[in-house]
Formats: structure tokens, sequence, C-alpha cells
């Protein structure tokens, strides 16, 4: 019975079936995978700083590990529920696999609020949780990482509670680590080059070459910064990129029709990726709406910002040159607006290949944890290359072959290697 | 053995060299106490027998000298091996004493004089000082019992009060008739009936006397006082008959001392006294009295609270508190840092009072609170209120004051001329003399000048940033330092006449006040930093939180906003920077959380004294550091680092400045030093002791911790506990809550945007959720600015799970004025609210309110069917988004209840909190402890002008020229709803071309442009135009789109106006 009010699970086991359905996957095998293999919940009593205790509510879904160890976050958030855990752990599986890299899905939290908790109570927390799935968790189980309200500081709290318990180090237990703690080179590039790494091969697909083409890009944020470089390495030129301007309170759209100077752009943007507006227009840029990014006579568009952007209602605005979309952020195209755009014929790389290469280098983090033997930031970003481009290969032949639109084509890549897994395994 | 032996043998040497001290020590004891000796003799003997006692008799030799004479040994030679001491007699130097060796002596133990042997030449001066000081005492003594013994003679035995009458009768005859007044009266009081008969003729005997003027009670003439002398007699013959000897003695010597203090007493409450007499008479008062107990005599106390109330305030709380936590003494320290014009009244201001009293409760403290960091008092010079009288006066510049009566426009318009008139006036010779002596006295270290006048800080009305204060960087020649001083001064004079002071008092029915201007000279407290000069962090702190952020911060564990540099970014709200908040109580709840946060809510920008431009700047903290932060001493106190989404708190040599990329978190000043202990029992000492929570400014240098003002809380404007009516009709509240309220209030919204929890609830698509906060924001930039509510489920800007709030920014709730936040109970479970915590710090900088309901709790009113029942203006407003009518009501107030608005009061102290419908003319009943504030001015000049002028542009407008078909007035300008800052909503009927619309656009700027000159000069409401022109189709009035709803609309219609015909 479907439930009355929107539940992420419900949508993320809808998704799942369709795309069942369409592989063909015997009902048993969808029957597994539309739901987590593991789930834990447990409770975590924390001595709070004024003396009284206080309990909280801890969960690690492991959506399915037949390819590798779960991987994926750990959430603080007041109102989590298991449906949203579980529907976000299902999603890692095969954002793993798509990739194809040897880990599964998984996803945990802890319903609390960060805000009202001191620094020392949420190291309790951090510890509590690992103490209750010392034994589930690890290098070689599931792999956290930093999430919604968690960061690297609480990374390094679970991982020290997981070495004191196993009595060694254990780098590779946890991600998302500082460099020189466990953690990789080459992380801050790796979402914006891994864009531009997909982008390469598409054009090359379609016949394109790189320098021909001209570019709008929505964000100037660290994924879309890092993408605008390296597609400028590659001879592409950008010549309209929209972001927000936190004084104006409102985004807007810098456009120079020769090509952005993206050096002297990150230049006069502060950390939050807001472009001063009067020091652009010295510089030679117009200052066109924030909505104009789309509107633009390009070739390729990279919307990098947030969630539907493109919509029902700016869809239409599409120039007709656009030829290749590429989606550096989350969700960015709406259901809706996805059709027309399939419709239309214009090539889209979805989101969960296309911004990739953040996933790709948290493996890498996790396999250099493991060898206990850091890379230097080349190889690193040399391997994203390589991994990226196969990830590419393997979902643009299937779109070819099958003829099959390439969102969908990923999302039956991307199960379709899963109940590989499990079936070779022999589990269902 | 041998080296034992060795060793015995020395012991032995030591022992005798002691004995020969010992037996000269005694030797010259029985000289010095030999009373038949004189002192010539004394010392004679003394020189005689020094030599025993020193290590080689033979060659040692002595020489006393003592006033003008010299007492030596026979064949006394000057010599280079000496060793000598001072001797003293009451501190003072009269003479001295030498030992000397005649011949070079081995050298030893580092001289040539053994350390026992520098002892016993000081034993013996000090001993012959005293028998000095003993000799003269003797024989003044000898004089008191010849007097006692005379007066034995004559009366009833020697009794020491009749002593000290007969020494006043012969000394002090003014001191003896106020003892003996007072006398007569404790008789008198004692049932005394002869004394009750002479109580009015010695008042009267005396009154005659004093009006003879103060200068001749000095000299009395022989005559006059023959009767009071001899009333004087019977007074004290009754006391001697009825009281004990030891009472009046315990009675007079009290008495006198207090007679010592009314000289004082007097000078104070002498209408006419002027500060100069005052400061004399404190400074007189305080040396006769130096080391007499008189803490609790009520005359200190008398006198006291006239120091208090001449210098500080006459404000009752005020003195009460004062009293209890300054001495006389005190005064003396204070007084000797005053500027005043000669015959001057003045006081030293509102913010000096106050600044001074916090300063003493805390210094007297001192030892009971045990601040972890010293707490300092920069050093300050004052300038009395009266100076500013002075120098009108001195440049006939008196016709100044009837500026505050002229129309706001004008004023504003002249006060550029007020600015540069004061400024190039001269101060009267007297005060800058003055300010010449404190310029010496600070030396070249920077300098502030501060406002402090009597209105300032006082009766309840806070004129915190409306008069000026200004930074001196204080450098170069002394002339040249001393015109900027005067410059300044003058500059902050001139602010008495600033529009926006005098609007602020006219509001509040202060404009008739009398008010005088005293000035604060304060040295800046700061370090140097390169060319730089600024105190490593500076703030306000509040003893009431009234922007908690956790429902764990309590409203007392009060609120500090710090920022680094001057405090100036700290007092005020910032558009564009954030300083950083901290709960003294609770420092380890942070407002931020995410690394990402916490550099984004982070100060950006740094106010500071350059010395070497000699100016005040801002600069961003960015540049500041990457130039000078290795200069600074503390800075890993100050930031942390940000590296890929994680902050660090590294130690001071870990620290790169130059890539580094640094916040300033102030970790290390919270989590590594007790600065936080520090400013909590600042904060708790102030609040209890003068019993009403404060609001503080302060500076940190590094090591100290400045108080730099302290004022009554109360006194913050935005932040009143509004008082919660009791009898609202029942049907008119729309909620109630009564959980974590802040105080404040909305005075009058026009509409509700309620976005229905359960509505919200049972949207099943992700898209649709995403919808409601577009939707959301949409309407936050078309209804009018602060006129509407935000109520929504659970927390606003949720991220991670819609589900739990409606997905904006900040950017998309700017607007509105109060942002409530719904927890409805979800089965057993009641859901977390944000606290507004996802734009916090934006909230609290743009003055949006916050509130939670909890309309589930027992005792509160949820008015759900009127949010639910009434029309809803979605689908008009935004008909994109019709289908999500179920969801978002949009609540046009005065259309659903025939003229109301929502009026929601916030009573932190109550913790209770109320929206209820009211007829928008009812005035909100202000917070009590401020009954002298009247209610800002109603609105109604506000719209007429604008309605009058909306008529005027119509009238104007050639139709045919600019192709316009209609022209229409609405919004608050038409409903006589507008504020000192609306604008004129303009709704324009258009059918021209392009080229018209161009022209008539350009047009109607021009119009804008002028009318929001008008209006500046009206209000000091300054906006780059007034008009807000909308263009309408024939297309949008036939489909009743975008504003052409407005006309002929039901409620609330644009009103037409006639064109030029």
């Amino acid at each position: 019975m479907k439930s009355l009010t929107y539940n992420p699970y419900q949508t993320a086991q809808a998704q799942f079936d369709k795309v069942a359905d369409l592989i063909g996957l015997e009902p048993s095998l969808k029957e597994y995978l539309r739901q987590p293999m593991r789930e834990y919940h447990f409770t975590i009593p924390v001595k709070m700083d004024d003396g009284t205790v206080k309990v909280f509510k801890g969960f690690r879904v492991q959506h399915n590990d037949a390819r590798g160890p779960a991987k994926g976050g750990i959430r603080f958030h007041p109102e989590e529920t298991a449906d949203t855990v579980r529907a976000l752990a299902m999603w890692m599986t095969w954002k793993c696999s798509v990739v194809d890299i040897p880990l599964g899905g998984g996803k945990g939290g802890v319903i609390c609020d960060p805000r009202s908790l001191t620094e020392r109570e949420q190291e309790q927390l951090c510890r509590g949780w690992v103490r209750q799935l010392a034994r589930n968790v690890g290098p070689c189980l599931d792999v956290p990482a930093p999430d919604v309200m968690t960061n690297a500081k609480h990374m390094l709290w679970m991982l020290d509670e997981f070495e004191t318990i196993h009595g060694g180090r254990y780098p590779g237990f946890i991600t998302g680590k500082p460099v020189g703690m466990g953690g990789s080179l080459g992380r801050t590039e790796a979402t914006g080059f891994g864009v531009i790494f997909v982008l390469r091969e598409a054009l090359k697909e379609l016949g394109i070459k790189p320098e021909n083409t001209t570019a709008s890009v929505q964000g100037f944020g660290n994924v879309a910064q890092h993408a605008v470089k390296k597609y400028q390495e590659l001879g592409g030129k950008v010549i309209a990129i929209s972001c927000w301007d936190f004084k104006d309170k409102t985004a807007y759209t810098y456009r120079k029709k020769d090509g952005v100077d993206v050096e002297t752009l990150i230049g006069i943007t502060d950390s939050f990726g807001s472009i001063d507006k009067d020091k652009a227009r010295d510089l030679g840029y117009e200052t066109l709406p924030g909505e104009a990014w789309i509107e633009q006579e390009v070739d390729i568009l990279i919307p990098a910002a947030l969630e539907n952007q493109i919509t029902r209602a700016n869809v239409g605005k599409i120039s007709p040159r656009v030829k290749v979309i590429v989606e550096g952020a989350n969700g960015p195209t709406a259901t809706e607006a996805d059709e027309i755009i399939k419709e239309r014929g214009i090539f889209l790389v979805p989101d969960f290949l296309a911004n990739a290469g953040g996933v790709t280098c948290s493996y890498f983090e996790q396999v250099q944890s493991n060898m206990n033997f850091y890379w230097e930031k080349q190889e690193v970003l040399e391997k994203l290359d390589t991994k990226m481009t196969s990830a590419y290969a393997g979902v643009s032949e299937l779109a070819r072959r099958q003829k099959v639109y390439m969102r969908d084509a990923a999302y039956i890549i991307a199960i379709n290697r899963v109940a590989q897994a499990v079936k070779s395994r022999g589990w269902v | 053995m041998d080296h034992l032996k060795k060793s015995d043998e020395s012991l032995l040497e030591v022992l005798k060299e002691r004995a020969k001290e010992l037996n000269c020590l005694y030797q010259i004891e029985e000289i010095l106490n030999n009373r038949k000796l004189s002192l010539p003799e004394i010392f004679e003997g003394i020189i005689k027998t020094i030599p025993s006692g020193w290590q080689f008799p033979e060659i040692c030799q002595a020489r006393i000298v003592y006033e003008n004479s010299s007492y030596q040994s026979p064949n006394y030679q000057p010599s280079s091996w000496v060793d000598s001491c001072k001797i003293k007699v009451d501190d003072k130097v009269v003479g001295k004493i030498e030992v000397s060796y005649t011949k070079k002596v081995p050298w030893r133990e580092g001289g040539f004089f053994l350390e026992k042997e520098h002892k016993l030449i000081r034993t013996i001066a000090d001993r012959i000082g005293q028998v000095i000081l003993h000799r003269r005492m003797e024989h003044i003594l000898r004089e008191w019992d010849h007097a006692k013994q005379e007066l034995a003679g004559k009366e009833n035995g020697g009794k020491e009060w009749m002593v000290i009458i007969d020494l006043l009768r012969r000394t002090d005859k003014n001191m003896l008739f106020h003892i003996c007044q007072k006398m007569i009266r404790y008789l008198s009081w004692s049932g005394i009936t002869e004394a009750t008969e002479i109580l009015p003729q010695f008042d009267a005997g005396l009154r005659d006397r004093t009006d003879e003027g103060r200068d001749e009670l000095n000299s009395p003439s022989a005559k006059q006082p023959l009767d009071l002398l001899d009333m004087c007699d019977r007074t004290f013959k009754i006391a001697a008959e009825r009281l004990n000897d030891n009472e009046i003695t315990v009675q007079l010597k009290q008495w006198i001392l207090e007679e010592k203090g009314y000289q004082l007493i007097k000078a104070i409450n002498r209408i006419g006294a002027s500060l100069s007499d005052i400061i004399e008479a404190v400074t007189h008062y305080c040396n006769m009295t130096e080391g007499a107990d008189l803490t609790y005599s009520p005359t200190e106390r008398w006198l006291k609270v006239a120091l208090i109330r001449r210098f500080l305030s006459e404000d009752l709380n005020f003195i009460n508190i004062a009293k209890q936590y300054f001495d006389v003494t005190d005064f003396n320290e204070l007084i000797q840092r005053i500027i005043f014009p000669a015959g001057s009244h003045g006081k030293l201001g509102g913010k000096s009072a106050g600044m001074i009293l916090g300063q003493q409760i805390l210094h007297k403290l001192k030892e009971e609170l045990a601040l972890p960091f010293p707490l300092k008092v920069p050093k300050t010079w004052y300038l009395t209120t009266d100076c500013s009288i002075e120098f009108l006066h001195y440049n006939n510049l008196e016709e100044l004051n009837e500026l505050k009566y002229k129309e706001l426009h004008e004023i504003r318009a002249n006060y550029p001329n007020v600015i540069q008139l004061m400024k190039n006036s001269r101060f009267p010779p007297g005060i800058v003399k003055s300010l010449a002596m404190a310029l010496d006295d600070f030396g070249n270290t920077p300098l502030i000048v501060r406002s402090s006048s009597l209105l300032e800080d006082q009766m309840g009305a806070s004129f915190s940033g409306k008069y000026k204060s200004l930074f001196l960087a204080n450098r170069g020649s002394k002339q040249k330092r001393l015109e900027a001083l005067m410059d300044a001064i003058a500059e902050v004079y001139a602010s008495l006449y600033n529009p926006d002071s005098l609007q602020y008092r006219a509001e509040r029915g202060l404009l008739d006040f009398h008010e005088e201007m005293g000035i604060i000279i304060q040295e800046v407290v700061g370090i140097r930093v390169g060319p730089n000069y600024l105190p490593i962090c500076a703030g306000v702190a509040f003893t009431n939180n009234e922007l908690r952020w956790s429902p764990r911060v309590k409203r007392e564990d009060g609120l500090a906003r710090i920022v680094p540099g001057f405090g100036t970014r700290a007092v005020d709200r910032l558009s564009d920077d954030f300083p950083f908040l901290v709960s003294p109580g609770q420092p380890a709840l942070r407002v931020n959380h995410t690394p990402e946060e916490t550099k984004h809510y982070s100060p950006k920008k740094i106010d500071l004294i350059n010395l070497e431009k000699e100016v005040f700047e801002t600069v961003t903290v960015k540049d500041f550091l990457q130039k000078y932060g290795d200069r600074i001493p503390n800075l890993h106190l100050l930031v942390s680092v940000y590296h890929e989404d994680l902050l660090t708190h590294p130690s001071r040599f870990e620290i790169d400045v130059e890539k580094d990329d640094l916040v300033v978190t102030f970790e290390g000043l919270f989590s590594r030093t007790p600065f936080m202990k520090q400013l909590e029992i600042i904060l708790k000492t102030l609040t209890e002791k003068m019993n009403t929570p404060v609001d503080l400014e302060f500076a940190f240098d590094g090591e100290n911790f400045y108080l730099l003002q302290c004022r009554s809380q109360s006194s913050a404007e935005d932040n009143l506990p509004y008082p919660i009516p009791k009898d609202i009709p029942a049907g008119d509240i729309i909620f109630t809550a009564n959980r974590y309220i802040s105080n404040g209030k909305i005075t009058g919204a026009s509409y509700i945007v309620y976005v229905d929890p359960e509505g919200y609830g049972r949207l099943t698509k992700l898209e649709d959720l995403i919808r409601v906060g577009r939707a959301v924001s949409k309407l936050n930039s078309i209804l009018p600015k602060r006129q509407f509510i935000l109520m929504g489920p659970g927390r606003w800007g949720s991220r991670g799970n819609i589900k739990l709030g409606v997905q904006v920014g900040y950017a998309d709730i700017n607007n509105t004025s109060l942002l409530i936040e719904i927890a409805r109970q979800k089965g057993n479970y009641l859901p977390e609210l944000s606290f507004g915590t996802h734009f916090f710090q934006d909230l609290v900088e743009s003055n949006i309110r916050y509130l939670p309901l909890y309309p589930d709790d027992s005792g509160v009113v949820f008015n759900e069917a009127f949010l639910t029942k009434n029309e809803n203006l979605l689908p008009k407003l935004l008909p994109e988004f019709d289908d999500l009518a179920e969801v978002i009501r949009v609540i046009d107030v005065p259309q659903a209840t025939f003229g109301k608005v929502l009026r929601v009061l916030m009573n932190a102290d109550l913790e209770e909190a109320v929206g209820y419908l009211t007829d928008p003319t009812v005035a909100v009943a202000e917070p009590e402890r401020k009954p002298e504030e009247p209610l800002p001015q109603p609105g109604a000049d506000f719209w007429r002008w604008r309605f009058h002028m909306a008529e005027r542009i119509a009238a104007e407008l050639d139709p045919d020229y600019f192709g316009v078909k209609g022209m229409y007035l609405f919004g608050s300008a038409c409903n006589a709803t507008a504020g000192p800052g609306s604008d004129i909503d303009l709704l324009i009927h258009f059918q021209g071309n392009e080229t018209q619309r161009r022209e008539l656009s350009k047009w109607l700027d021009g119009w804008s442009l002028c009318l929001a000159e008008i209006n500046y000069l009206k209000t000091g409401y300054a906006s780059p135009g007034l008009l807000d022109v909308h263009f309408i189709t024939d297309e949008d009035i036939a489909n009743k789109t975008s504003f052409a709803v407005k006309i002929g609309a039901v409620t609330d219609p644009a009103h037409p106006l006639k064109l030029k015909s």
C-alpha cells in the first residue's frame, strides 16, 4: 500500500522496481535487492556535560555488500528515519556499482541535533556509535564516511574508537579523513575533474572536438571551479557562469562571450562560490539574471549547483545548439524536464555517473589506507581518469547497444552488476 | 681532623663577633634610655661605644650628623671605607650615622663590613630616631598635661572631653559651636528639658553668625560669639551632670570627625556650589580624614550619596546601588581627571555613570570574584556635560538650541553646516588648557572620544549609536594632537543636532529635555600590530539571551557578540558580516556546527586604527592576517585553520598566515583560556549587583580584560518583554505559545503565509515538496516587506530531509517579519524544531523574529480554522502553484477580518507569546520599564503625502504622449498603512510602444529619485527610489494576471488616479 506522504524509501524502491522489470530480474532477486540485506538499530547512552544521561538512537543499514564492503555516510540529524537511511543506502549501492568500484552500499546515522550538543558530547556519541557496531563494521565489512552534519573531526573520533577496540591501526575503516591522517590527496579536485573526464568521453563519442565547444555552467563552488579548469585545459571555452550572490541574495549569470578566465574569476570569488559582482563588471563580464545560464548559445550545459534546476518552466529555453548536458550536481533535472530533454535528443550524462568522482576518490582513500601507502596527487587523478573513463564507456556502450537513454542505461548497468554479484555468490 | 678543628675555630670567631655586637647594642640602649642625658650627650656616648661592636675596634671611628651639627670620634678623619645609615623621625630624614675605618681592612662577604654590622648600624639609627621622636612628643605632652592640670584646677577633675572642649575653644570656635549644637540636640532628644530650652536660642545665635558669611568664620571677632560661648559652657555643664564622661568623650570625637565632612557636604549641597568648590572640598576631606574610619558613619554615607548625585546620576535606583560600592576617597581619584568650565555645575553624563559604576562594583569585589584575567580600566578623562553649554556660549552658538524645534528636513539639510560650524569654533582657554594636560597624561596612545550625554543610557531611552564616538590616532606634535582632539570633541557636540537623534527624541517626547553632552576621552585599549593598533578582540555581552539557538541554551545563560579588533563591529547589526555569537553560560553549545557554516558565519572584517595613516579603518580579516598575522602574539587563540572541510585549532607555531585559510573562531580563547568564565562572572556579578539585566561593552588585549561600558539591558530597544494582554477576546487569538520564547513584537502583520503541516506531510512527490519552498520564495518577493509572517512545519531550511521542513535558504524568507516553526505531535513523538539555526545568524543580523509553536501542548491556543478556512490568496498571487493551495495558504488578514491585523507579542520574562487579531490603531502596551517612552507617531503623515504625490504624478502624466491608459495606486500608500520607509506602489495600465515605455520609465525614475530625497529629508530613511512601478497590459487585465488582480479587487483594491486631461 502506498503511503500518503512522501517517502524517499518508497521512491527509491519504485525506481528500482522499474529498472528491475526492464532487466527482467527474477522475483526472488528483485525481492532481495529492493530492501537492505542487514540493518542495525541500537541505542547510544551519552553522559552529557551537565551530568545527565541522554539516550540516542543509532542506525546502520547495509543495503548490499555482494560487490565489496558496504560504503556510505553517517548522518547526524534530529529527525532521521529508518526509511531515509534505507533509501540512501540503496542509492550508495548503485552509485558504487555504476563506476565499477568494488564496494557495496550502506548508510547510517544518529537521531540527534548536533547544534544542541557540545563538542565533547558529540565525541561521546561518535565513540558510542562505534562501540555498538565495532564487530559489524570495518575495512573489510563496512566503511563509513562523513555525511550530513558530520565531518573529518567525527571520522577521526570514530576511527580512534574502532582502533582502540580492535587493538591496531586500521585507517581503512573510515574515509573522509584529513590528509596526513589517512586521507587522500586530490579529493578537492575529484568531483569536478570527474565531470569533465566523462564529458570528454561523451564528446569523443559524439565526434565533437572539445576545443570547438563552448559551455555554460551553473554554480561556481568547488565542483564547478575544478570542472571549468579541466574543461579549459581540454581547450573548451566557458562563456557563462551563474552563481549565487550572498550580498544581493540572488543569483547572477556572468557572461563573457570570448570565454571566461577561470583563474581571475576564482580570484574574485569568496569561499562559498559568490563572485564579486562589481569586480566582475570591471573585468568586462556582463551581469545577467541568474536563470540566464540555461538559455546561452552553447554546446554544453553543466548544472553544478543545486537539485531541480532544469524544470518544466525553463527547459524550453535551452538553446537548440546545446548538444550535451552533464549533471555535475545531484538531481539538477526535474522528472518532467528530463522527458523533454530525452525527446529533444540532447545527450545527457546522468548525475550519479557524472559526479561519481567523489565516491571514487573515497574508494582510493580506502585503498591507500589499507595499503598504508599514499599516492601523489597526480597518481590519484590519473587513476580517477582511468576509472571514470571506463565507467563512462560501460554505460554509453549499453545505451548505444540497447538504445536506451543514458540515465536508464546507468541504472541498468548498476543494478545488473549487483544482481550478477549476488547470483555469482549463490545467495539467491 | 684538621679541617674539623678549623671549622670549630671559625665558629668560635663568629660567636665572638656576635658577643661584641650585642654588648655594643646593650651599651647604646643604656645610653639612649638615660632620660637625664640631653641629645648631644647621647650622641657623644654612642660614638664612643660604637667601635667596640665592630670587627677592628682599633681603627674604627663613628660620626652622627643631626640638625646641622656633627658629633664624631676624636681624631676623626674622612675615610673611603664607610658604612652609613639615615636617621628618620616620622619618615623624615633628620640626620645620619656613619661608621668608618681609618685604614683599609680585608674584603669579606662582599664588603669591608660584615652583614651583621650593617644590621647593627641600621638598628642604632632606628633607635636614635625613636628617641628623638619621643623627646619631641614629651614636649607636647607636657603642655597637654599642663592644660589638663589647669582645667582640673577649675572644674571637677581632669576629664578628656574637657580637654577637647578647651582646645576647641581656643583654636576652632566654629567647630565648637557645631559640636555644641549637636550636644544640645543630643541632650534634648534624651529628654533633658534644660537642653530643650537652650536649643532655640542657640540655633538662632548660630544662624545669625553663619549669615555673616563663610570667610569671616575663620577669624571670628571677639565680641560676637560671647553669648554663644556662654551657652556652650552651660550646655557642657548640663552634659557633665547628665551623661557619663566616657559617653561624652565618644560622642565628641565622633562629631568632630563628622564635622570635618560637613564642609564637603555643604559644598555639594549648596545651590551655587561649583564643581571646583566640590573638588577642592573632596581633596581637603580626603586629606583630613586620612586613616580615620568613617565607613559606617551616617555622615560618610550621606557624603557618598551627595557626591554620587552630584557627579553621576540623580536616579534613585542608581544611587541606591552606587552608594554600596563607592567611598568618598574613590571620588578623590575620579576628580583628578575631570575637565570642567569655571563655575561648572555639570555631571559626567549617562554613559560615564554606568561605566564608572560597573567598574567600581567589580573593583570592590575583586578579591571575592578572583577573576582569571586582570580587570583593568583604561585611563579616562571626563568633560562635564556643561562644557558643551560653555562651548556654545563661548562661540555665541546658543541659537543652535532652537534647531531642535525646526522641521526635520531643515535639520537634516542644516546638519553638515552645523558640524562645520562646530568644528570651526574655539574652545574656552580654560578647557583648552585642561585638554592639553589630559594629553600629557595620556601620552601618544590612541584615544577614543565618546559622548556621554544626560539622556544617554538613562530614563530608559537608549541613544546607542545616535551620538558619535570618534577614534583618534593621537600622533604627531602636541599641537596637532590637541587640535585633533578638539576637532573630535566638537564633532561629538555637533551630534546633539544630528537629525536622527533629534527625531528619536521627538518620537519619545524628550525634545524638551535639557540635554547636555558630556565627553569621555579614553585611552583606546589595544596592542600594536605592525602599523595598526587594535585589541585582539572586543564585543558586547548581555545578561539575557534573547536569541537561543538550542533549547539547551537558557535565557539567563547570556549572549556575547565578539569580533576581532574594535568592538564597533559587534555593537550594531551588520549587513555584510557576522560577529561571533556565544552564550557565556553555555560556551560549548555553538551556533554553527559544520566547519563550512562556522567559516561562513565568521567575522570577515576587522576595525582598527592605522597609526601610519592616522585613521580608523575597516579592513578584511584575510588581508590583515596575511600581512600582520605573524605579529599578533595570541593569534592561535583567535583563529582556526580551515582545510578541506576540517577546522583545526593550531598552536602558535603551526600557523602559516600566508598560506593557511584562517577563520576567526576564538576557539583557542574559549577552550584554552578562562576568557568565557571571566565574561560569565562579570555578567552575573553586574546583573546581580545592579539588580537588572545588563548590557556590557568590553575589550581584551591578550592579557587584560577591560570593561568599557555598562548599562541596563532593558534599554536595548528591540528586545523588550512586551506585556501580554489578558483581555483579548478568545475568538481573536490565533495562537499562543509558552516554550522557548524570546522578547519582541510584531505590531501588525497584514499577511500570513501558512504552510499547513498536515498538507505538507501529505505531499508524496519530492518535486512538490521542493516546489513548496519555491512558492514561499516567490511569496517572499511579492508580499510587502516585513508585513507578513511565515508559519510552517518543523524545520525551516531543513537540510538532509525535506520532509522535516520547507526547503528554503535565507534569501527565500528574508522579507518576513517573523518565522514560526510548528511542532505538531506525530503519534507519540514531537518533532524537534530547528530554532532557525539553518540561518540563525542571518535572522539575528536582520532582526527577523523567531517563534516555535507547540499546538498540541495543553493550555495553548492554535486557531487552525482561521488559518485553513479563510480565503487563500495563493492561486491569485501565484497561479503556477495553485495545485499547492491545500498546502500553502496566504491569508490577507485585514481582508479576512474587516480591517484587523495580526499582532504578535512575545515576553521572555513570562515565557509567553500571543498572536492575535487587533485593530491596527490600538497601541501596543509598552513594557513597564520605560513608561517615559511614548509610542512612535502613528504614520498618518507617511501615507497622506504619498497619496498626494501619487495624485500629483498622475495629474502631470500625459497619457497620449506616453501611451498610458490608466494609472492606479495600491499598497500601503493607498490603504493608509505606510511607514516612514514604505514605497509608493503604482500600477500603470500601459498600451504604448517600446520607446514610450522607455521614456515613461525615465520620467518616472526622475519622480522616484526626487521623492526618495524628500522622504529622506522628512524621515531619514534613504532609498534609491520611492516609486515601485508595475506595468500591466490589457491582456493582464483580461486574464487577471500579475498585479492586475488589484484593479477592482473586493478588498484593498487599487485606487484609480486621475491622469492629465
